[in-house]
């Protein structure tokens, strides 16, 4: 158990190392560790990766906070009360709360998760071919329903993922398609999980990051505190319970919707604290309220991610896509039997969140002065580092071979090319994903209904998610209309 | 109705993402056209510019010929000595060659490459890329890779 504890703070802190450097992100922190698990059981490799995944998303307050750059893209709510707070000379303050906030954040999302997941298993132990075929429907549908003004785009994203995950050898008949001869031998399960993400995201980032001349300008601020201002106290969670209540559980049930970003779940969360506030108008302003909402809802997704992933197979986020690339390592099927067949591992995954988060608040609420130090390590010196840990990743994903280090290439540039043309990459990654199932599925239910299409609205459940993805379509255009007259008429 | 047979059964549902993907496509393209005539522009757009104003060529282009060449020196040399190499190249790309940085660069290429040379493929005993400078201790029971 020591030391699980042991990995666990390394990957908390490693963590927050990537998660306070602006432009790095948690999905890269996992990524870049993954290789070390393939050494690890599965215990070790768990709490190592949901340290870095808790970590990740919490360091990215504290740049935030104190320049002003959301260090990952779901605290950029951060930033409007955060940055005010530093201004005034109340740093610490600010981060102290926000690292509460985070840490309760994950405690709520870690109850839903304990909660949920059995139940949501439960029902999709009834699931046949047919509603596991709608349900992968449904999450590409959901992915298009939160691309804020790019539906079609995040769509066609999402299916051109679906296409990609197809090259290669169909199981059934064991005939390839959409792989040039020369390839055949290298490509017999088509393209690998781990260096097409890691190639997407991380290989990618490198690339813009080049293209505007790897210059990071952090002016050292100086965030000393006066006499005069407001210390943290936890006076100031004071009348703040619905709030950090209502901020996890959105950012819980944000993380449970498979594509959906902790951005989007920041932003709402922080649009109802405000709508529900007494003082709407400090908001923004350097006001504690916004700082719990932001950082409570960005923790929140933790553990709303892992509760499809451990069900139904789908990841919430790009994060838990690279969890999935670590359960196939160690020979688990992630799905509705996990928790029946690997009772272990669903109590270590439980355990090690717990852990965690524990371990985040420990690590950055006291010494906190030191850790903020971290935003201001030069990105460009760490990045040939991070290209040496991405290739090693890629080659031993299968034993060793040349193949995949390239295809991490590869899909580093197509995901610099995603990024220029407006191609969301995170739609594109669950389409690949998802697209194995969704073909066997598939094929399993025509074969078993001799080609009749019907068999797809032959069934109540099934039924019931067709109601989910009509409903979540027309939810997708009213959303993109809404959002295309808004940028219109500003 | 779509008849499974099990020779071409690998073909339906790729033709069908296939036959999605098109559709996709000139909505795409038929709604973002629509929505320029709207606003007083043309149906299709001038293709705008692919590369940002201020774009540092050389450290783009760099970066994908360094990689390049870093994946494909590696089956040949073997992983420790191309990563020093390559990483060196790297930091000399992004940092520069003052006398100061190019000193930072040197300890961080071999420091950087030697532990995760040592701690991948000695002690988590992960296979890494080999090539001629691959040296084997078979009495200590570890390679270099």
């Amino acid at each position: 158990m020591i030391g699980h504890l042991a990995i666990a703070v390394l990957g908390v802190v490693a963590g927050i190392v990537f998660g306070a450097i602006p432009g790095m992100t948690a999905t890269m922190a996992v990524a870049v560790f993954l290789p070390m698990t393939y050494a690890y059981d599965m215990d070790t490799a768990l709490f190592l990766l949901l340290g870095l995944y808790v970590g990740g998303i919490s360091g990215g307050l504290v740049p935030a906070i104190l320049i002003n750059i959301p260090g990952t893209p779901s605290s950029i709510t951060t930033t409007f009360d955060g940055y005010p707070m530093s201004k005034r000379g109340e740093g610490e303050r600010a981060l102290k709360v926000g690292i509460l906030a985070s840490f309760i954040g994950g405690i709520i999302s870690l109850i839903c998760l304990w909660l949920f997941t059995p139940l949501l298993s439960a029902a999709a132990l009834k699931f046949s071919a047919v509603e596991k075929f709608l349900i992968i429907l449904f999450a590409l549908t959901v992915i298009a329903a939160l691309s804020k003004g790019q539906m079609l785009r995040g769509i066609f994203a999402g299916f051109g993922g679906v296409l990609l995950a197809l090259c290669g050898m169909f199981s059934v008949n064991n005939a390839y398609r959409m792989v040039p001869a020369a390839l055949k031998a290298k490509m017999q399960d088509g393209f690998q999980l781990l260096p097409v993400l890691i190639g997407l995201f991380a290989i990618a980032q490198i690339f813009e990051e080049a293209e505007e001349g790897m210059r990071f300008k952090i002016e050292k601020v100086d965030n000393a505190e006066n006499s005069g201002v407001t210390k943290f106290s936890l006076k100031d969670f004071k009348g703040q319970g619905v709030n950090l209540v209502r901020s996890s559980l959105i950012g819980t049930f944000m993380g449970v919707l498979p594509g959906v970003g902790g951005s989007a779940a920041s932003i709402l969360a922080y649009a109802q604290a405000k709508n529900f506030s007494k003082h709407p108008e400090l908001l923004g302003t350097g006001s504690p309220e916004g700082l719990v909402a932001s950082e409570s809802s960005n923790n929140g997704l933790t553990g709303g991610a892992l509760i499809p992933l451990l069900s139904l197979g789908i990841p919430g986020d790009s994060t838990t896509a690279v969890l999935i690339s670590a359960f196939m390592l160690q020979g688990i099927q992630v799905g509705p039997l996990f928790i029946t067949q690997n009772p272990h591992t669903w109590n270590t995954i439980l355990v090690a969140l717990l852990a965690c988060n524990i371990i985040m608040f420990i690590v950055m609420f006291y010494p906190i002065k030191w850790i903020s130090k971290i935003i201001y390590i030069p990105r460009q010196r760490l990045y040939p580092i991070i290209i040496m840990i991405c290739v090693v990743g890629a080659y031993a994903t299968k034993n060793g071979r040349m193949f995949d280090a390239w295809t991490l290439l590869g899909f580093g540039v197509v995901g610099y090319i995603f990024g220029k043309i407006k191609i969301p990459a995170s739609c594109f990654l669950i389409g690949f994903i998802l697209g194995k199932d969704l073909e066997n599925y598939f094929i399993q239910a025509i074969s078993a209904s001799s080609g009749s299409l019907m068999v797809f609205f032959s069934r109540p459940i099934g039924l019931f998610i067709w109601l989910l993805i009509i409903a979540s379509v027309a939810y997708a255009i009213w959303d993109d209309r809404k959002t295309k007259k808004k940028a219109a008429v500003n | 109705m779509i008849k499974v047979v099990y020779s071409t059964q690998h073909w339906i549902v790729p033709r069908i993402v296939m036959v999605i993907l098109a559709i996709l496509l000139v909505a795409i393209i038929v709604t973002e056209g629509m929505a320029r005539v709207k606003s007083g522009g043309a149906f299709l757009a001038k293709p705008g510019r692919f590369f940002k104003k201020d774009c540092d060529h050389v450290k783009l282009w760099g970066t994908l010929v360094l990689f390049a060449g870093y994946l494909w020196c590696l089956n040949v040399i073997g992983f420790t000595i191309t990563s020093i190499v390559f990483v060196f190249l790297f930091n000399v790309l992004y940092a520069g060659t003052s006398k100061k940085s190019l000193i930072l660069s040197i300890l961080l290429s071999v420091v950087g490459s030697l532990v995760i040379s040592v701690l991948f493929g000695i002690v988590f005993n992960i296979t890494l890329p080999s090539g001629i400078c691959t040296m084997a201790f078979p009495q200590f029971g570890f390679t270099l890779y």
